[in-house]
């Protein structure tokens, strides 16, 4: 598990709209070198949100994640993103 | 010696702004406005030379490569908030001096009374600062000191620490050789979540709320600071822990009641709250 690195790579993507723009033209390269288990780079590849928030993802981070890569109706995945996380709880986030 | 002269804690809703430009028919949001407004012209009649300003940030300018759990900023401009902040939020930038000497003074002097500050030259305030800055001196004519304290990223200090870096900080503020006027600004919040599974569309805990401010308005300090334990602020919402720089105004107030509170209930977004500690006027000391 690598928490941290996790939480890096969503907050290089949320702070800059051109760092968001290449790691959605290519995620695979964008998280190549970085410190990630195989189920992390897949979950971040994937915009996989509720596997990220199961492993402990920063929550606000990961909010921030996926509006940042999100090519649709963000008003929509904001609506939808509180109940698909609800039967994970509160996984520590401690890193 | 410098001169405490007024204490206000607001909330940093991002959305709180936009809501209360654009109007509408929420009573709660209409009050927000009035409300603000007033702090606006209670910092204005307390005359401060300069602002001292404690707020958070959200993982923009302190990561966990670094984290800081108080800091100072001295650099000599303060600016923000960051730009993903103002594309989202529509938040307009706000940009003044800081008082550089203001900030070595605190600095120095929070050495000797127990709280090692870290500090930085290079920095941006996130919406954290320049939502309340806005709402109570959107002049920008005033110099500002930035106090970050961390409540986001854990493990944060426990809320009796925050409570003593206030209590230092109002020693050390009226222990510095200088007769400068010092209006305090605090935001946080009360319960929210951001990210969890309850939807940031209202309060995320409204017992949390009215029992925190219950307790505020009461003068009951120590009941906040035993009761705001790091589980219990999780417990509220996933992100409450911004509540802990209300527990240090309640330091830096000595733990006396305010001179006011209030505590609205919007009908699209979390609580919206005020306490104030309106010194000039002889009010809580």
């Amino acid at each position: 598990m690598s928490r941290y690195q996790v939480d890096k790579t969503m907050r290089q993507v949320v702070l800059d709209q051109q760092v968001a723009a290449a790691f959605r033209a290519g995620p695979d390269a964008f998280l190549d070198g970085r410190d990630l288990t195989d189920e992390e780079r897949a979950a971040l590849i994937q915009l996989d949100h509720r596997t990220l928030y199961r492993l402990g993802a920063h929550p606000f981070l990961l909010l921030g994640f996926m509006m940042a890569t999100s090519t649709g109706d963000r008003a929509e995945l904001a609506a939808g993103y509180s109940g698909s996380v609800a039967a994970l709880g509160y996984p520590d986030f401690e890193t | 010696m410098a001169k405490l002269v007024e204490i206000i804690g607001i909330t940093h809703n991002p959305f709180l702004p936009g809501m209360i430009a654009a109007g509408g028919d929420d009573p709660a949001i209409a009050q927000a406005g009035k409300d603000y407004a007033r702090m606006r012209q209670k910092m204005a009649e307390a005359k401060p030379d300069v602002l001292v300003v404690v707020a958070s940030d959200h993982l923009n300018q302190w990561f966990m490569d670094n984290m800081p759990a108080f800091s100072i900023g001295k650099a000599a401009r303060a600016q923000g908030p960051v730009a993903h902040e103002i594309h989202t939020f529509r938040l307009q930038p706000y940009a003044t001096d800081v008082d550089v000497d203001l900030a070595k003074g605190l600095l120095k002097e929070g050495f000797r009374e127990g709280v090692d500050f870290a500090y930085s030259d290079e920095f941006t305030i996130d919406h954290a600062f320049t939502v309340p800055l806005s709402f109570v001196r959107p002049e920008m004519d005033l110099p500002i000191v930035p106090i970050w304290t961390n409540v986001i990223a854990p493990p944060v200090p426990p809320a009796e620490r925050f409570f003593a870096v206030g209590k230092a900080l109002r020693r050390v503020i009226e222990g510095l050789p200088t007769d400068k006027r010092v209006g305090v600004l605090s935001s946080g919040h009360l319960a929210v979540e951001v990210g969890g599974p309850k939807r940031p569309t209202y309060s995320s805990d409204v017992e949390f709320d009215r029992r925190m401010m219950d307790l505020i308005a009461a003068g009951e300090a120590e009941t906040v600071v035993r009761e705001a334990t790091w589980e219990r602020l999780l417990q509220a919402g996933n992100v409450a822990a911004g509540f802990l720089n209300y527990v240090l105004l309640l330091g830096l107030a000595d733990g006396r009641a305010p001179s006011e509170t209030n505590l609205l209930f919007p009908q699209k977004t979390a609580a919206v709250n005020l306490m104030a500690w309106h010194l000039h006027e002889g009010g809580a000391r």
